[in-house]
């Protein structure tokens, strides 16, 4: 690992230029995308799980800002994912996917800078914590006929996240590990009731407990990425897995969607004038 | 390399700690992809899923308990695919509903006594010559003039993305006849909205055609507060203002049961011909362990009255078609639906 990690960075020595700059004009640019294995379970369409793979594309940005004597962070990420899943027959073919859009702030504790840390931390370890709004869009598409092919998805929840980072040092180089998670903690979420159909949903506007409460108790989720930035010039090699457990129980559908991914990608620091 | 560690630790620690927390949340119990398993699926499934239990043990004395313990006997773990095949679908077919079936890559159970025990009423053949070669086909609504100068639409199935514009087009192809036939026997269903775009074009005025109740819980009784569910008139296009008979037979089922309901509440509309098939649960579709799709009626649709048509809707003037009239290479209904339409 560690040889690996060196003969990546030589490729260019870790030693941008340094310039003078307020800590809190800075940004940085994540792209990724991966795959990996998915689970989706949704008793709505069929009472089996479906398995199969996974896709994500994941675009980050996250800045410091002024708040609290600088040390508050504000996260932006659009995290999309697409999955081919089968049952375990293998005769009925499911499609699942959505995209997840939210802007969190994290109050960045001791004299940390979540943003860069090798940069601007004293400290080899940097916590954050904070809230994150976030909203999803999704759907889950069973490949038969019927009235009830295919399930909509959609939330806006309050999340609690956390982040963690570490400064490892190897043969003067950083490598930055980082570590982050997200809860839902609290929102509203779109069901259907337990044998409605859409037709009665959307074509006749019949209502029935289709917006409700989601909290931990009904909506038990969490999200986790773990990454390593590998520093190449002015760029850095970004590897990570992210795996996220989705998961609710409402009008006595169960629904889960439990994925793991690998993703590959980049970062980049810019400061904004 | 200790703080390394600590990192992973910290990281692993919430994963696993959250990882076995959430997994072990939200599962749902299946069963195993035995003899035994699948049948009990099955009667999971339905027991759980369908809509039309009280109503069958009303009307045929279907009790569901009674039934699993009937057919649990007939299943075993010596028993081939075939003989599993044969067992689950004599089970489903007890509740008589044309929207349960059992699909499997060798067969497709179900039960179609709703149309198989009655007469057909209806000779493609005969009904043809009806048509003749010079119809115009607006998204499957076949159209003609007759000699009597009354409209003649046959309406095969509502599969078809049948639209307003279509429906209007036709409709002002016809629009100087004194009368129209509108020909629904054989169809078997489709999509809902195509059967009251259809009909959306016969009435002016916003009309009450029945009431829309679901599932809101594995309980055989939990179902919501039935919703009024209206016809309205179509906003776009011609609306026929003129007589109208709608002809059908039992094999009239599913989408196409719901339409004559329908039409039953609009103006100048007369049904002709002999009972629907009826259909009248929107069906869902489920799995087996093994792959078999289960198909079942999960949301009833009642007429305005609150009653069920489960079993079809009466014709407001019963026909059957006559051995005469096919001799004759006559079709009886559509002869009797001139006659009334002239008169």
């Amino acid at each position: 690992m560690t040889v690996v990690l060196l003969l990546l960075s030589s490729l260019c020595a870790f030693g941008q230029d340094t310039i003078v700059v307020s800590p809190n004009r800075e940004v940085l640019h994540s792209s990724m995308i991966g795959a990996g294995w998915a689970n989706v379970l949704d008793t709505y369409l069929s009472p089996y799980n479906y398995k199969g793979t996974d896709f994500r594309i994941q675009r980050e940005t996250q800045r410091m800002t002024t708040l609290w004597n600088g040390r508050v962070s504000n996260q932006s990420l659009i995290d999309v994912n697409a999955c081919v899943n089968e049952n375990h027959v293998g005769n009925i073919d499911e499609y699942a996917g959505g995209i997840r859009y939210s802007q969190g702030w994290f109050y960045n504790f001791a004299d940390g800078n979540i943003v860069n840390p090798v940069e601007r931390s004293a400290s080899r370890w940097n916590f954050a914590a904070g809230l994150a709004a976030s909203g999803y869009l999704g759907v889950v598409y069973i490949d038969r006929s019927g009235n009830n092919p295919a399930q909509a998805k959609a939330d806006i929840m309050m999340d609690a996240t956390a982040m963690a980072t570490y400064d490892m040092r190897i043969a003067g180089h950083h490598y930055l590990w980082r570590y982050q998670f997200a809860i839902p903690l609290m929102g509203i979420a779109f069901s259907p009731n337990y044998g409605q159909s859409y037709y009665e949903a959307f074509v006749l506007g019949n209502s029935d407990h289709n917006v409700l409460f989601a909290y931990p108790g009904n909506m038990p989720s969490m999200r986790h990425r773990l990454t390593l930035d590998i520093p190449i010039r002015r760029y850095t090699l970004r590897l990570g897995y992210v795996a996220q457990f989705n998961q609710s129980t409402f009008n006595h559908l169960k629904y889960h969607s439990w994925t793991h991914d690998l993703v590959i990608g980049f970062n980049k620091y810019l400061y904004r004038k | 390399m200790k703080k390394i560690l600590r990192f992973f630790t910290f990281a692993f620690s919430l994963f696993t700690l959250s990882a076995f927390l959430l997994t072990a949340c939200v599962k749902e119990d299946t069963y195993d992809n035995s003899r035994r398993g699948n049948f009990e699926a099955l009667w999971k499934a339905m027991d759980e899923h369908y809509c039309f239990f009280s109503y069958k043990r009303q009307q045929l004395g279907v009790d569901w308990d009674e039934v699993h313990t009937r057919y649990a006997s007939q299943v075993n773990e010596d028993m081939n695919s075939t003989q599993l095949f044969e067992v689950l679908c004599n089970m489903i077919a007890e509740l008589q509903d044309g929207h349960v079936n059992l699909s499997s890559p060798f067969d497709y159970g179900r039960n179609w006594s709703f149309f198989e025990d009655h007469p057909e009423n209806y000779n493609d053949s005969i009904a043809r010559l009806y048509l003749g070669h010079n119809y115009q086909i607006a998204s499957g609504l076949k159209y003609i003039i007759l000699d009597d100068n009354i409209g003649y639409v046959r309406c095969e199935t509502f599969e078809d993305g049948i639209g307003d514009g279509n429906v209007s087009v036709m409709l002002n192809s016809l629009a100087l006849c004194n009368g129209l036939i509108i020909d629904v026997r054989g169809n078997g269903g489709g999509q809902l909205t195509k059967a009251q775009t259809l009909a959306s074009h016969f009435t002016n005025e916003r009309r009450l055609i029945g009431y829309i109740s679901h599932k809101t819980g594995k309980g055989r009784n939990d179902f919501s507060k039935p919703d009024a569910q209206y016809l309205d008139p179509a906003s776009d296009g011609v609306r026929w203002q003129k007589p109208v008979v709608v002809l059908t037979n039992r094999a009239v089922f599913s989408a196409a049961n719901d339409f004559v309901k329908c039409m039953k509440q609009c103006p100048n509309v007369t049904i002709m011909g002999d009972q629907t098939g009826g259909g009248s649960g929107m069906p869902f579709n489920s799995e087996l362990p093994n792959g078999w799709t289960v198909r079942y009626s999960a949301v009833v649709l009642y007429d305005r009255d609150m009653q069920h048509t489960e079993f079809g809707i009466a014709p407001d003037i019963q026909l059957s078609l006559s051995g005469t009239d096919l001799a004759q290479h006559k079709d009886t209904y559509i002869e009797a639906a001139r006659k009334f339409l002239v008169e």
